[in-house]
C-alpha cells in the first residue's frame, strides 16, 4: 500500500522515539547514569521550580507575540500578492524574492542581525547619519527586541504561504458578489476574505508558534545570555546528561505544544482543506 | 454461432450503497448499430455506459460483447474503447503521441505505432496537427483527437461520453455529421450518452430513452417520436402535448395541433401565453382553462394569415388521428 | 456637442490601500534583504576586521578562510556531507511523499490517524526529535549516524513538508487521464510511469527543491542524530560558539550564491516544462 513507507518512518522516527522519552520522564538518575523506575520527581521539580516556570513564560510570551506580529505582516503582504499584484509574472518573482532568503541557512541568517544592531552597527550609523537620533540605541541588540525581530525576520515566510495558498483558492465572483450587494471594502474583508482563509491562517500559525516554542538557538544568540527557551533549557539538561529531566520537560513542552496545536485545529478544519 | 448483437445487457443492476442508479436493464445493440443513452441528468445513463466500459463495477448482471461474457473483465480486455466527456487528452504528450498512446502499452515499435497514428489523424482529419499539444487545441479538434485515440485500438464499440456537450451549436451539428459519417465508414457499434433529444433523433439507429435507473422505451427514432408510450417520454422527446382527454392521457404533437377560435372545432378552451418568433415557424404557447401548459408550431404563413397575441382567448384542436393514447 | 474627457475607470483605479500594501512590501523587503546585504558586505572584511562594522579593509581572506580546514571546523568535507545527505533526503522524501500523496486521493481507513502523524511529526520541536532518536539509538547499543539516525530525524521533517506540497500537487490531477490510460491499455505501473509521473512533474521538482533545502538547512534535529560528523549548520553552529569571525560570512555569501544557483536551474527546468504544454490546466 502507498501509505506504508510513509507511515513506517514516521512511526519509526518520531512516534517511537517520543514513546520512548515519555518512558524516560519516569525513570530516576544521579551523577552515573539513569536507572529505569516510576517516578514522578523530575515533574515534581518542573512544577515547583520557579525558575522553570519563568522560562516557559518567557517563550509563552515570544510565541504570542511573534504570532501576533507574522500574522499581521504575513497576511497583508499575502493579501498584496495575491489581490493586489495583477501581472502573473510580477506575482511570481515577489513570491520568489520573498523566498529566496529561506535558502541561505537560518544560523547564518540570524547572526547577520548581530552587526545589523549592534551599538556600532549598520543601523545605528544609518539612524545618526540621518540625525534621527544622537547616540546609538541601545536596546536594538542582545533585547527582547532583537530575539523577536530574529524570530520575525525567520518565520514570517511560514505565514506568507499558507495564507496566500488559501486566499488564492478564493472564488472572485464571490467577491463581486458582495461588492454587488453593497459591502465595503471593510465588510467584505471581515465577512468574505478572513474567514474564507481561516485554513491558511490556522496552519501558519501553527508552524510559526511550534517553531517559537522549539526553538534554542535565536533566543540564545539574540539575547546575549539574558532570556533562555524552554529547549535550550531542554539541551542543556541533555548535554549534563539528565535525561529524566530532560525527558519530563520535553513531554510537558510536547504537550503545551499539543494543546495549542490542537485547539487551533478544532477551530478550523484543516485537514479537509489541505486534502481537498 | 454468430451473434446478432454488439453490445448486450442482461439485467445489469448498479447499486451505491443503498441507492439504485441502474435497475435491471436489458438492452441489446445491433452489430454496426447506433445506439443512443438519452434521459435527464441522473437517469443512470452514464453508469450504464460505464459498466458497458468496464470503468464502473456491475452490482448485478451481465454485459455480453460480440457473444462473450465481458462481465469481469478489465476495460482493456473487453474490445471496447471510451470517449471521455472531457476528452481527457494527456497534456504533456502531443497529439501524434497521445493518438500512439494505446499502440505504445501494448508494445508496438515506435515507427510503426507512429505510422498508424498517421493514419488515424487522416481519418479524423487532423494530420496537420500532429506536432501540437492538447492545450493548443480548440474543443472541437480536441475530439478529433480523442476519437482517433480511441479508434486506433480497433474496438468493436465506441462509447462516447456526452461528447458534444462542450461544444458550441454550429460546431455541435458538424461534429453530429463526422460522427455519424466515421460510424457507417467502420461499421463498428456506437453507444453515444446524450441529455439532448434532438442529437439523439439525429444519430441513432437505436434509441433508449431512461429516466431514474429504467429503460421508458427503446426503439428507432421515429418510432418514439411518433408513438410515446408514456408522459414522461412524450415530454422529453419534445414537440408533444400531454393532455388529458376524455378519461385518457394522449400526446399531440405540436405541429399537429391547431389553434382555432372558441367554439369553431372539438378541443380544450384557453388563452394565449406567448408568441415565440423562431424563424420558419412560429411557437404559440397557452395556457388552458384547466391550468395546463401546451404549446402549437405553427408555420408562418399560416401565422400571418391569423395572427396571434398574448391573452387571445382560444381553441386548442387537433385531427382525431393525430392524438396518440398513452400508457401512463 | 460636449468634449469626451478621457477619464480612467473608476473599476481599474487603485485604492489607497494598494499604496499602503505597497510600502509595506517593500519595507518587508528592505527588512529581508539589509540583513543579507550587511553578509555580503562584510564577508569582504580586511583580513584583520571583526564580525561588525567598521571594515577595516576589502579583501578575499575570509572567503579562502572557508575552504580551510581549521582546528575548529573543517568546512568543505561538512559541506559534501551536507550535499550527500540532502540529496538522499530529497529522494526519499519525493518518493515516498509522491506516494503518500496519491494514496490520499481516495478515503482509505485509518487515513485520519496517519494525517494526524504527519501534523504532529511537522510540530513536534526538531530538538525533542533528536533527543528521542539519539535515546533509541543509546538504547540500542547503535552508534548514531550520518545516513541513519540523521537521515530518519530529517525524514520527519521534510515528509510531512513533502506530503502537504504534494497534496497541493495531487489535487491538480484530473482523475479521467488515469482511466484514458486505463482504457488504452495501460497497466498501473505504465498508467504512473507514463501518465501520472509525468503530468506532475513541475510539482514534483517543486517539492524536491523544497526537501533539498529543508534537510541542507537543518539543524535542530541533525544535531543530537549526527554523531561524530558534522553537517554544514552543525559546523557554522559549532564555529559560532568558538569563535565569530567574518569568514561566517563569507560562508553565508556563498551558500546564497548556491541557492539562487539551484533555484535558478530549477525555475529553468520547470518553465520549460511549462512552456511546453501552454496552460493546458485550464483548458482540458
Amino acid at each position: 500500500m502507498q501509505i506504508l513507507p510513509l507511515t513506517t518512518i514516521l512511526v519509526l522516527f518520531f512516534a517511537l522515539p517520543t514513546a520512548l522519552f515519555l518512558i524516560v520522564s519516569f525513570f530516576d538518575y544521579d551523577r552515573t547514569g539513569i536507572y529505569p523506575a516510576f517516578m514522578l520527581d523530575s515533574y515534581r521539580e518542573i512544577f515547583t521550580s520557579i525558575s522553570t516556570l519563568r522560562v516557559y513564560g518567557s517563550t509563552l510570551k515570544f510565541a504570542l507575540i511573534v504570532w501576533a506580529i507574522t500574522l499581521f505582516v504575513g497576511f497583508n503582504i499575502a493579501y498584496f500578492l495575491i489581490f493586489h499584484v495583477r501581472n502573473a509574472k510580477i506575482r511570481i518573482v515577489f513570491f520568489l524574492l520573498c523566498a529566496i532568503p529561506f535558502f541561505t541557512s537560518a544560523i547564518i541568517r540570524t547572526i547577520a542581525w548581530i552587526p545589523f544592531l549592534g551599538r556600532s552597527g549598520a543601523f545605528n550609523n544609518m539612524l545618526i547619519s540621518l540625525q534621527l537620533t544622537a547616540r546609538p540605541l541601545d536596546f536594538l541588540l542582545y533585547s527582547d527586541f532583537s530575539v523577536v525581530i530574529a524570530y520575525v525576520y525567520l518565520y514570517t515566510l511560514l505565514m506568507i504561504g499558507p495564507i496566500a495558498n488559501s486566499l488564492s483558492k478564493i472564488d472572485r465572483s464571490l467577491i463581486e458578489a458582495a461588492r454587488d450587494a453593497g459591502a465595503s471594502r471593510r465588510q467584505i474583508m471581515t465577512h468574505v476574505i478572513i474567514p474564507l482563509s481561516k485554513t491558511g491562517i490556522a496552519l501558519g500559525s501553527i508552524l510559526v508558534v511550534t517553531q517559537v516554542m522549539g526553538d534554542f538557538f535565536v533566543v540564545r544568540q539574540m539575547s546575549g545570555g539574558q532570556s533562555a527557551s524552554i529547549v535550550s533549557a531542554l539541551s542543556t539538561e541533555i548535554q549534563a546528561m539528565q535525561y529524566p529531566p530532560a525527558a519530563a520537560n520535553a513531554m510537558v513542552l510536547v504537550i503545551i505544544v499539543a494543546t495549542m496545536v490542537a485547539c487551533l485545529m478544532r477551530v478550523v478544519d484543516v485537514r479537509k482543506e489541505l486534502v481537498k | 454461432m454468430d451473434p446478432l448483437y454488439e453490445v448486450e445487457l442482461a439485467a445489469v443492476t448498479k447499486r451505491y450503497g443503498s441507492s439504485i442508479a441502474v435497475d435491471s436493464i436489458s438492452l441489446r445493440v445491433p452489430k454496426a448499430g447506433y445506439c443512443c443513452l438519452l434521459g435527464p441528468s441522473g437517469c443512470g445513463k452514464t453508469s450504464t455506459l460505464r459498466m458497458i466500459a468496464g470503468h464502473e463495477g456491475i452490482t448485478e448482471g451481465d454485459v455480453l460483447i460480440d457473444g462473450r461474457n465481458v462481465t469481469d473483465l478489465p476495460p482493456s480486455a473487453r474490445g471496447t474503447a471510451m470517449m471521455f466527456q472531457n476528452y481527457a487528452l494527456f497534456p504533456h504528450l502531443n497529439c501524434l503521441d497521445n493518438v500512439a498512446f494505446g499502440p505504445r502499452m501494448r508494445g508496438e515499435r515506435k515507427v510503426e505505432r507512429h505510422r498508424r497514428a498517421r493514419e488515424f489523424l487522416d481519418l479524423v482529419q487532423m494530420s496537420d496537427y500532429a506536432t501540437r499539444f492538447p492545450g493548443q487545441l480548440s474543443g472541437g479538434q480536441q475530439q478529433r483527437i480523442a476519437l482517433a485515440r480511441a479508434l486506433i485500438m480497433r474496438p468493436r464499440v465506441l462509447l462516447l461520453d456526452e461528447p458534444l456537450s462542450a461544444l458550441d451549436p454550429f460546431l455541435r451539428v458538424r461534429m453530429r455529421e463526422e460522427l455519424k459519417r466515421l460510424q457507417r465508414e467502420l461499421k463498428i457499434a456506437f453507444v453515444h450518452v446524450t441529455h439532448a433529444q434532438d442529437e439523439a433523433m439525429a444519430l441513432a439507429d437505436l434509441m433508449v430513452v431512461m429516466d431514474r435507473g429504467k429503460i421508458c422505451q427503446i426503439g428507432a427514432p421515429v418510432e418514439v417520436f411518433e408513438r410515446p408510450t408514456s408522459a414522461f417520454v412524450a415530454r422529453f422527446i419534445g414537440g408533444h402535448n400531454v393532455l388529458p382527454w376524455k378519461d385518457k392521457l394522449i400526446a399531440v404533437r405540436t405541429d399537429q395541433c391547431v389553434i382555432d377560435r372558441p367554439g369553431a372545432a372539438p378541443g380544450l378552451a384557453g388563452r394565449v401565453s406567448t408568441v415565440e418568433y423562431q424563424g420558419p415557424t412560429i411557437r404559440v404557447g397557452l395556457k388552458t382553462s384547466a391550468g395546463l401548459e401546451a404549446a402549437v408550431v405553427l408555420r408562418d404563413h399560416v401565422f400571418k394569415e391569423r395572427p396571434l397575441s398574448t391573452g387571445d382567448e382560444v381553441i386548442l384542436s387537433w385531427p382525431e388521428a393525430c392524438a396518440h393514447r398513452l400508457a401512463a | 456637442m460636449t468634449e469626451r474627457i478621457p477619464r480612467p475607470n473608476p473599476i481599474d483605479a487603485r485604492p489607497w490601500t494598494f499604496y499602503a500594501l505597497a510600502m509595506l512590501f517593500l519595507f518587508y523587503m528592505l527588512f529581508l534583504y539589509g540583513p543579507m546585504l550587511v553578509i555580503y558586505t562584510l564577508s569582504f572584511q580586511g583580513p584583520n576586521g571583526g564580525v561588525t562594522f567598521p571594515l577595516t579593509g576589502v579583501s578575499f581572506e575570509w572567503f579562502r578562510d572557508v575552504w580551510r580546514p581549521g582546528q575548529m571546523a573543517n568546512i568543505p568535507v561538512a559541506f559534501s556531507r551536507s550535499l550527500t545527505l540532502a540529496s538522499a533526503v530529497c529522494t526519499i522524501t519525493v518518493v515516498i511523499s509522491l506516494a503518500g500523496g496519491l494514496a490520499f486521493r481516495r478515503p482509505f481507513p485509518g487515513a485520519g490517524a496517519v494525517f494526524y502523524l504527519v501534523i504532529s511529526s511537522l510540530v513536534m520541536p526538531g530538538l525533542l526529535v533528536g533527543f528521542g532518536i539519539g535515546l533509541g539509538f543509546q538504547f540500542l547499543g547503535l552508534q548514531p549516524d550520518l545516513f541513519t539516525s540523521a537521515l530518519g530525524a530529517q525524514l520527519t521533517w521534510t515528509l510531512p513538508f513533502g506530503l502537504l506540497g504534494m497534496f497541493a500537487v495531487v489535487n491538480r490531477f484530473n482523475r479521467t487521464w488515469e482511466e484514458a490510460a486505463t482504457d488504452l491499455g495501460a497497466t498501473p505501473l505504465q498508467r504512473l510511469r507514463h501518465v501520472t509521473v509525468p503530468i506532475l512533474l513541475p510539482g514534483i521538482f517543486g517539492v524536491a527543491l523544497s526537501a533539498f533545502t529543508l534537510s541542507y538547512d537543518e539543524y535542530a534535529r541533525t544535531t543530537l542524530t549526527v554523531g561524530a560528523h558534522n553537517t554544514l549548520p552543525l559546523e557554522i553552529y559549532a564555529l559560532i560558539s568558538s569563535a565569530t569571525t567574518p569568514m561566517l560570512f563569507a560562508l553565508g555569501t556563498l551558500t546564497t550564491a548556491v541557492s539562487f544557483l539551484l533555484i535558478g536551474i530549477t525555475l529553468v527546468v520547470v518553465l520549460q516544462m511549462q512552456r511546453r504544454r501552454r496552460e493546458w490546466a485550464s483548458r482540458s
